[in-house]
């Protein structure tokens, strides 16, 4: 039996598309979402309501939104960025991971003594040069072996995990808390180096969500404005290509990956400086900040600036869905409910170079 | 690698990253049950580690007289007051328990929401309790809270040991509400610290397993070689020992709260190795009791009674008994007497318990550990007491003395008859 729809390849990209298929995958998954909902005896517009209240308007949930929303905002432009060249590193967890252990490292080194600005600034190198120096390990592999990114990515996630357990659990390294005896954890950072907070509108904003904003906004500039920009752009069209005009391919593959895994870096740098204020082991791995990345950067569509406002929304998704769930809301029907919202988002995206046809009517199409 | 290659790969590695995202999911369920247990001994060096603002939990007070009645085992703070966080007239009182895992993980935070369900039919109308389940340890625990005080609950409950900096950072800002935290060390004037004496049902639990094993060898899973677990292991192989003077206990560390795949490899590792009985400390998930179903050999759980579903396998375990100190905890916020302080939980009270015994437990072994049962709760910690010799051979405790409180929460050593070393740091 053939479908009653067929997909067609659009000829053009009309503006108003960009816009107006967002609004409707979310209005679609609305309505999918109420179904389920009335399905189980809640009132829909209560439900979105809430989601709305507590992930998005009143103040409190902003700044909470904000706050969860910062780590996601560099996993997801640590993505978006090698995705663009067509490097798949899906290795922003362990970056992460691996940047905080280096914040970390600098903050405990010369936080005592250093003035609390310089400290944070060499922090925050030291959290973009960990994160490099790891993936770049993924971006040489790459481009001198042609190895496949995915694979070592992925393993070099684990390797991070351990390494994090050792650090905290298994040793007596520099990063934990000789105090303490019962259970293991990071030694804390002096109370003066804590990444300050900025009052906007009465929402207060980390100082690492800033840093998340002029990162994609140098990211903006980089691949508008500069060589590197254009030539990210020739080799993700064709490599060969860029080869034959001479672009180093080699070597920009490896920046391109050291870029990735230094905004992973700065992810788990905030991490330390903004919220915990030491190296912790367990909650950076259970909050998966690098696998949502990915997810960002594909909603956001590789864009920098998109993986901001992309993050924000996961961001109160979340917050908003832990707000909803309880005895009478279990966290199964929340996470349908987060479920069909990312789905639909992705999802939606075909219908920007994709028409649905009806098969009823179609001219029989031409072979080409 | 061209254009159109990148997009074929893309959905792949989103799909990979939702399928590893989803797995890690499942971690967090319960990873933690035990990494708040864990931690419970913390209270001990509770004066080394304290920061600044928070004060030590009594450290050196000796463990509280055994009694039925909990309020004994519960030592308020150093001059704290009482705390108004009760409703206002005629609304009912709002708690919530705030879970790292999901409400049937089968062991930690199950048996939390046992309790807060006991809690809720005790007090019908007058209480309304919520939970918020599967909250990842870090940075998402300080929203939580927050969302939970806007819906205008007064009393919090957390049951995680890594929940606890975002406790005492919100009891700080929020000085009218109560909270309840399970298993931690600091404290503050409106939170309390509760957990108590596993290790008095863990050598019960010793001895079921010492009367099961016919090659004298048992397994035993254990997380990490803080003092909590090690408290248990030691506990566990002198019940063992006390009937079956030759048994020896065999460690394999898993290094995680939930891991079950790990946990049921290294309960297979065990039985590879020779032990016929299998037993646990610090980990959650029933991985090791479905590694003694495939080896048909018996197991003696932990966290709660999982006698249903292994029944052909099942002796018994610790099992606890959160309500106990929970109704009447609210009763005093209904009353206006709530102060905080540190809670520890006996068998005298009814904290801990032990769960069905399994058809595998002779009716002589049911009579020894019932006797036992009764010395354990008039004497807490009364399984440790010298000589106790350590598994290097050292005497770690002179004849006819028994273990302090700050002793036990602080123990590092691995008794005589232990088949393992605690790990690096």
């Amino acid at each position: 039996m053939r479908s009653p729809v067929r997909l067609e390849r659009r000829l053009t990209q009309p503006r108003w598309l960009n816009s107006a298929i967002p609004v409707f995958s979310l209005m679609g998954a609305l309505v999918v979402g109420a179904v389920v909902l009335l399905a189980t005896g809640k009132n829909p517009l209560d439900v979105y309501w809430r989601i709305l209240d507590r992930g998005f308007l009143s103040q409190r949930a902003v700044t909470g939104t904000l706050r969860t929303a910062t780590p996601l905002a560099f996993t997801g432009m640590c993505a978006a960025a090698a995705f663009r060249l067509g490097v798949i590193n899906i290795g922003g967890e362990g970056q992460l991971y691996i940047g905080a252990v280096g914040a970390a490292l600098v903050g405990l080194w010369i936080g005592g003594s250093a003035p609390v600005g310089i400290t944070i600034i060499v922090m925050v190198l030291a959290g973009m040069l960990f994160g490099a120096m790891y993936a770049s390990i993924v971006g040489v592999l790459r481009s001198q072996f042609n190895t496949n990114e995915i694979i070592t990515s992925l393993m070099m996630n684990y390797v991070a995990g351990i390494v994090l357990n050792y650090l905290i659990f298994n040793s007596r390294s520099y990063w934990r808390d000789p105090r303490s005896v019962g259970f293991p954890s990071g030694k804390p950072l002096e109370k003066r180096t804590f990444w300050p907070t900025y009052e906007v509108f009465s929402t207060s904003v980390s100082f690492g969500f800033l840093l998340a904003i002029a990162a994609a906004i140098v990211l903006w500039v980089v691949y508008k404005r500069s060589r590197l920009g254009f030539e990210i752009g020739i080799i993700a069209d064709s490599p060969r290509a860029a080869r034959y005009v001479g672009i180093r391919t080699k070597w920009t593959i490896v920046a391109v990956t050291a870029m990735s895994g230094a905004l992973a870096g700065l992810g788990g740098t905030s991490q330390v400086g903004d919220f915990a204020h030491y190296l912790d082991a367990k909650g950076l791995q259970l909050n998966n900040f690098g696998y949502t990345g990915i997810v960002v950067a594909a909603l956001a569509r590789l864009n920098p600036l998109g993986a901001i406002l992309v993050a924000v929304l996961m961001g109160g998704l979340t917050n908003a869905g832990y707000s909803l769930q309880g005895p009478d809301f279990p966290s199964g029907l929340v996470g349908t409910l987060q479920g069909l919202i990312l789905f639909t988002a992705v999802a939606g995206e075909i219908l920007t170079k994709y028409r649905l046809r009806s098969n009823r009517n179609a001219v029989k199409a031409v072979a080409v | 690698m061209s254009k159109r290659l990148s997009k074929k790969w893309l959905p792949l590695a989103v799909t990979v990253a939702l399928g590893v995202g989803l797995v890690a999911c499942g971690d967090d369920d319960s990873s933690s049950s035990d990494d708040t247990t864990a931690t419970a001994d913390t209270t001990a060096t509770a004066d080394t580690t304290a920061t600044a603002d928070t004060t030590a939990a009594p450290v050196d007070s000796a463990a509280p007289a055994p009694s039925a009645d909990w309020a004994a085992n519960f030592t308020p703070w150093e001059g704290s007051k009482p705390v108004a966080c009760g409703p206002e007239e005629g609304q009912p009182l709002k708690a919530a328990w705030v879970y790292v895992g999901p409400i049937n993980d089968g062991g930690w935070t199950q048996t939390h929401d046992e309790g807060r369900q006991a809690v809720q039919t005790h007090f019908g109308d007058k209480v309304e309790t919520t939970y918020k389940e599967n909250v990842p340890e870090g940075e998402q625990v300080g929203q939580v809270i927050e969302d939970l005080i806007a819906d205008g609950n007064t009393v919090i409950f957390g049951t995680s040991f890594g929940f606890q900096d975002a406790f005492v950072a919100a009891a700080e800002k929020h000085p009218d509400v109560c909270f309840e935290f399970a298993t931690g060390f600091k404290s503050a004037p409106n939170l309390s610290q509760y957990y108590g004496a596993a290790e008095d049902t863990d050598y019960l639990a010793g001895m079921a397993a010492g009367a099961a094993t016919k090659v004298g060898k048992i397994g035993y899973l254990a997380s990490f070689g803080i003092p909590e677990v090690v408290r248990g292991i030691n506990a566990f192989t002198l019940g063992a020992r006390a009937v079956n003077p030759d048994a020896t206990v065999k460690i394999a560390w898993v290094n995680s709260w939930f891991d079950p795949p790990v946990e049921r490899k290294q309960a297979e590792a065990l039985v590879t190795a020779g032990v016929d009985v299998l037993g646990m400390k610090g980990v959650d998930s029933p991985a090791t009791g479905d590694a003694a179903k495939a080896a048909g050999i018996p197991w003696a759980g932990y966290n709660r009674d999982n006698s249903a579903n292994y029944g052909d396998v099942w002796l018994t375990g610790t099992q606890y008994h959160w309500d106990v100190y929970e109704i009447p905890r609210l009763q005093q916020v209904l009353d206006g007497t709530w102060t905080a302080g540190n809670y520890h939980g006996t068998i005298a009270d009814g904290f801990v318990d032990m769960s069905t015994y399994g058809d595998l437990v002779s009716e002589e072994t049911r009579t020894k550990i019932e006797a036992k049962k009764a010395e354990l709760a008039a004497n807490t910690g009364g399984q440790f007491t010298g000589p106790i010799i350590d598994n290097s051979g050292k005497e770690q405790l002179a004849a006819g003395k028994q273990h302090t409180y700050g002793e036990l929460m602080a123990m590092q050593y691995l008794v005589e008859g232990v088949d393992g070393e605690i790990p690096a740091g």
